[in-house]
């Protein structure tokens, strides 16, 4: 089967950022969307991409994988560009068709948006590129452990939430074959009578799979004598350490510069 | 005290019927047991109470002398004897294999950095040291089934149970968890292990038969496996030497009973013995030359295989079937078989071969990336390739356990011409490409260069591969998990309703699929597919594609994961599309038995390449070059290739080139025969003339 490209798929490597501790790399992908936020000109802009590039070199992620992958989510940015480009009136107008006009501030709005919308998805992608599902789900426990006096369920989210991780790959497979296998019986074609619809065809078979591998999942880590959070060790126990710090620090100064920038410019 | 005690178990799911009855069963500390059962038979629901994830309604079982219906001791028996399930997919929990290994000692509050050792040794036992940083989702079934084994060895347990964890892998995968499985055995593990395989159950000291929840046999091996008929009764494989040596005894040949090929070997080598070597020399054949049929087409009728390289696997030469390099053939080579059409050629002009039969189906140098660009800038690729795999020495050992899924070609150059009417059967390891090709059949991938040719007509445009779908019906590998309606009859009438079909035509095609696949209207149409069992869930799936009326049908795997009850009526389906419903079958099989039996073509893909292409009998005939790629060939020929290879002359061939059980039987028991007639005619002139006419009729 062909991999598709999925948004953010881990990138196996050993950088900097992959030994981050995970509650820092969420919060600091956090703090980078504040920073992208903050950048109100183009100048500013630049900075945050510059930060960005970096922060990837630092990853080991080549630069085209980095772009690919945001690719699925592409279509976000096309559509805001476009609302951007159509309703945003001011200045010059370029051309106008109807109550629709492309002006110069629709244009700016768009490529503005645009490069802003991509640096935010990258900060995401950063994020899942360089921590495994689990240490994600861990940092995300960590985080919200002291709300478990609450009676939020820090340990059982996070368990969810890495184990829809570990499964999402296998499902958008499993997706590629149901549709190939439906599209062999016609599922494609336009003449469609009464019958199942397209999507039942592909949801269906897709919900009893998940259904069927939640059954032998369970079973599965009780037989690995899984009973909850309390007793449990880490492989990779997380922990701050003084690469955290520098990363705190780093993001901080390049809060401070596109603050500075934007307010220049 | 035994190490796993059951006493008196009985267990109901229901409250009514009983799963298990009367088990009573010591299993001992370092043992190897197989528990061989048909469907239902009740031995996963054993192996669940092993653990304690069952316990039992009556009588009591106990692990390392514990009571397991005590639910203060299941953490300590879960953590003493460890489980692997039958689907790989099912039964990882985490992304990366060092945390899924890992996830049992946590749960048990095992610290680093002892935690960090037992991942690092549970790794190396099952062959995968080097992977921790690996993504589970990247895989093979069979590493994936090793993983698993590895997540209950760093448990640290006593006992390891297998619960047909063999079942969905192929044969390589089953080969390297069988391999782990000895291993730990030989270390002093108990292992349980649930199997179909009877060359896995050969392997055990132990094996115990199960039969509508109760225990019907226990004995070692060669006690139990060797009563055909038993196994039989029980809906369960024969093992193929105990087979073979039954055809012998039928036929007088006083051989023992056995499992394992290498007694059966030789033992028929002391009984032709001397005889057979004596007879080789005098006559000067060489023992060794694999005999090529004679005659061309003698399976249905069919002209002999076109090789698409000029070299036909000729008889001893490994090399010559299986081009190793990368190099294109300019031109079509020549048609084995003297006097047959160039079809390669013809079929590349107008896809109609020059005696009329019409091709189902022509590949034209087909060759398919899933990655179009990369698969252009694919020498620079390598380079760069080359350079991550240095990093990590992870990856280069990958390519060695099972095939490179980043290989940028899935086809290489196919080419090969079928007739309508034929009965094609694919072999080639998983990710060699067989499953991309059958996709290339109905159109839903398109080759990135080369045609494909669908009864004559390049499916290359859309229009062309939406005709393509209606003749050629294509059935995924596990059909039935593509099942959706609420009942049969919908279900399979969604193909002919897309066609845009009236509602008199889609029910009658519905009754004529269900009836083809040998189910009754009446009895399921109004059911819902998911009541069924597995194997008729399967026939409904298959049903949905015939519904679509291909005159082509293409099945990937479709025995898989079945039993051997089940496996056995579904062969027989395809059988009898083929042969009564006159369908072109194309069969993608890791069963070489199973090939040489239906198939009058067999087409062997290896890394992408047509390795081979040829009846069974041409293509069978080189042993050591399907070796060479990792594959088999069917039991018969490989025990009668064995026999040669040790000096017995087995005489000419059998009609059509190709030893089955029965036809190898026949050549042994009349070798036999005429070295029983030497004996006698050595030991006594009177009988010796008699013998030699009985040796003479024989030959």
């Amino acid at each position: 089967m062909s991999t598709p490209a999925v948004f953010g798929r881990y990138w196996p490597a050993d950088s900097p950022l992959h030994r981050l501790d995970p509650r820092t790399k969420i919060l600091g992908s956090i703090a980078l969307l504040v920073i992208v936020f903050c950048a109100g000109t183009y100048p500013a802009l630049l900075v945050c991409a510059a930060l960005m590039f970096a922060l990837f070199a630092c990853a080991h992620v080549p630069a085209g994988q980095a772009l690919k992958s945001i690719a699925p989510l592409l279509f976000i940015i096309v559509i805001t560009a476009l609302l951007n480009l159509l309703f945003v009136q001011g200045g010059t107008v370029y051309a106008s068709a109807g109550p629709l006009a492309i002006s110069q501030a629709g244009v700016h709005a768009a490529v503005f948006l645009s490069i802003r919308l991509a640096l935010l998805l990258l900060s995401g992608s950063l994020l899942t590129m360089t921590t495994t599902t689990l240490d994600i789900s861990d940092g995300f426990e960590r985080l919200l452990a002291p709300l478990a006096r609450f009676g939020v369920p820090a340990h059982e989210l996070s368990l969810v939430v890495g184990i829809a991780l570990r499964f999402l790959p296998q499902f958008v497979d499993e997706l590629h074959t149901i549709r190939a296998a439906q599209e062999s019986r016609g599922g494609g074609l336009a003449a469609r009578r009464g019958g199942a619809s397209r999507l039942t065809s592909l949801i269906i078979p897709l919900f009893t799979s998940a259904f069927r591998h939640a059954n032998t999942l369970s079973s599965a880590m009780e037989a690995r004598c899984y009973h909850g959070a309390v007793g449990r060790t880490r492989l990779c126990p997380i922990a701050f350490a003084r690469r955290d710090g520098v990363a705190a620090a780093v993001l901080a100064a390049s809060l401070a510069v596109v603050i500075a920038v934007t307010a220049l410019t | 005290m035994s190490l796993i005690d059951f006493d008196d178990v009985a267990y109901t799911y229901d409250g009514s019927s009983y799963v298990l009855r009367d088990i009573d069963l010591r299993i001992e500390r370092g043992s190897f047991t197989c528990i061989l059962g048909g469907n239902g038979s009740g031995k996963s629901t054993l192996a669940k109470h092993i653990n304690a994830l069952l316990t039992p309604d009556r009588g009591t079982v106990r692990v390392l002398g514990w009571p397991t219906d005590d639910a203060k001791n299941r953490f300590f028996i879960r953590s003493k004897a460890g489980m692997v399930f039958q689907n790989p997919d099912d039964q990882l929990v985490a992304s990366l294999i060092e945390n899924d290994v890992a996830f049992g000692p946590e749960n048990l509050g095992v610290e680093n950095p002892e935690l960090r050792q037992r991942v690092t040794d549970a790794l190396h036992e099952v062959g995968l040291q080097g992977f921790e940083k690996n993504e589970t989702a990247a895989l093979s079934g069979g590493q994936k089934q090793r993983v698993a084994i590895a997540g209950v060895l760093a448990m640290d347990p006593d006992i390891i149970i297998l619960d047909e964890a063999s079942a969905m892998l192929d044969p390589r995968g089953r080969h390297g968890l069988m391999k782990v499985c000895r291993a730990l055995h030989n270390r002093g593990m108990t292992v349980v292990m649930i199997t179909h395989f009877m060359e896995e159950a050969a392997e055990a000291d132990r094996v115990i038969v199960l039969d509508g929840g109760s225990i019907v046999a226990d004995g070692t091996p060669g006690e139990i496996l060797t009563d055909e008929n038993r196994l039989r009764s029980q809906a369960l494989d024969v093992p193929p030497a105990v087979q073979l040596s039954d055809l012998l005894r039928q036929r007088g040949v006083p051989v023992d009973v056995s499992v394992g090929e290498d007694e059966l070997v030789s033992d028929v080598e002391r009984l032709l013995g001397a005889h057979g070597r004596k007879q080789a020399r005098a006559t000067g054949s060489p023992a060794e030359g694999i005999a090529l049929p004679a005659q061309t087409g003698g399976r249905s009728g069919m002209p002999a295989g076109t090789f698409d390289h000029a070299n036909a696997p000729a008889g001893g030469s490994s090399e010559a079937g299986f081009p190793a390099g990368e190099n294109v053939p300019g031109e079509a080579g020549f048609p084995a078989g003297a006097g047959a059409s160039p079809e390669a050629g013809a079929a590349a002009t107008d896809g109609a071969a020059s005696d009329g039969k019409a091709h189902a189906l022509v590949f034209d140098h087909v060759s398919y990336s899933y990655d179009a660009r990369a698969a252009r800038a694919e020498g620079k690729r390598r380079r760069s390739r080359t350079r991550k795999q240095d990093a990590s020495p992870a990856t280069t050992e990958a390519a060695a356990w099972g095939s490179d899924p980043n290989a940028t070609w899935a086809l290489r150059d196919v080419s090969f011409t079928l007739e309508d009417g034929a009965f094609l059967g694919i072999a080639g390891h998983t990710g060699s490409g067989k499953s991309t090709l059958v996709q290339h059949m109905n159109g839903l991938l398109h080759p990135l260069s080369g045609r494909v040719l669908v009864g004559g007509t390049n499916i290359a445009s859309k229009k062309a591969a939406a005709y393509a779908r209606a003749h050629v019906g294509l059935v995924f590998q596990y059909p039935e998990r593509q099942l959706f309606a609420a009942t049969v009859a919908d279900d399979v009438a969604f193909g002919p309703r897309n066609l845009g079909l009236s509602d008199a035509e889609v029910d009658e095609r519905v009754r004529r699929a269900l009836m083809m696949v040998g189910l009754d209207y009446d009895d399921v149409a109004a059911a819902s597919p998911f009541t069924l069992s597995g194997g008729q869930q399967r026939r409904v799936a298959i049903a949905g594609v015939l519904a679509m009326g291909p005159k082509t049908l293409i099945l990937d795997e479709p025995a898989a994961g079945l039993d051997p009850e089940s496996r056995e009526n579904l062969l027989d389906l395809v059988r009898r599309l083929h042969d009564e419903q006159g369908l072109t079958i194309v069969m993608v099989s890791h069963n070489m038995d199973d090939l040489a039996r239906l198939c009058s073509q067999v087409l062997v893909m290896d890394q992408g390449r047509v390795a081979a292409f040829g009846t069974p009998a041409q293509v069978f005939a080189d042993e050591a070059g399907l070796k060479a790629i990792g594959l088999g060939v069917p039991f018969a020929v490989h025990v009668a290739n064995r026999l040669r290879a040790c000096g017995c002359d087995l005489g000419a061939a059998p009609a059509g080139g190709l030893y089955d059980r029965e036809s190898l039987a026949d050549a042994i028991a009349a070798r036999w025969r005429a070295a029983q007639a030497d004996d006698t005619r050595a030991q006594d002139a009177d009988s010796g003339a008699a013998g030699d006419a009985d040796a003479e009729a024989m030959r």
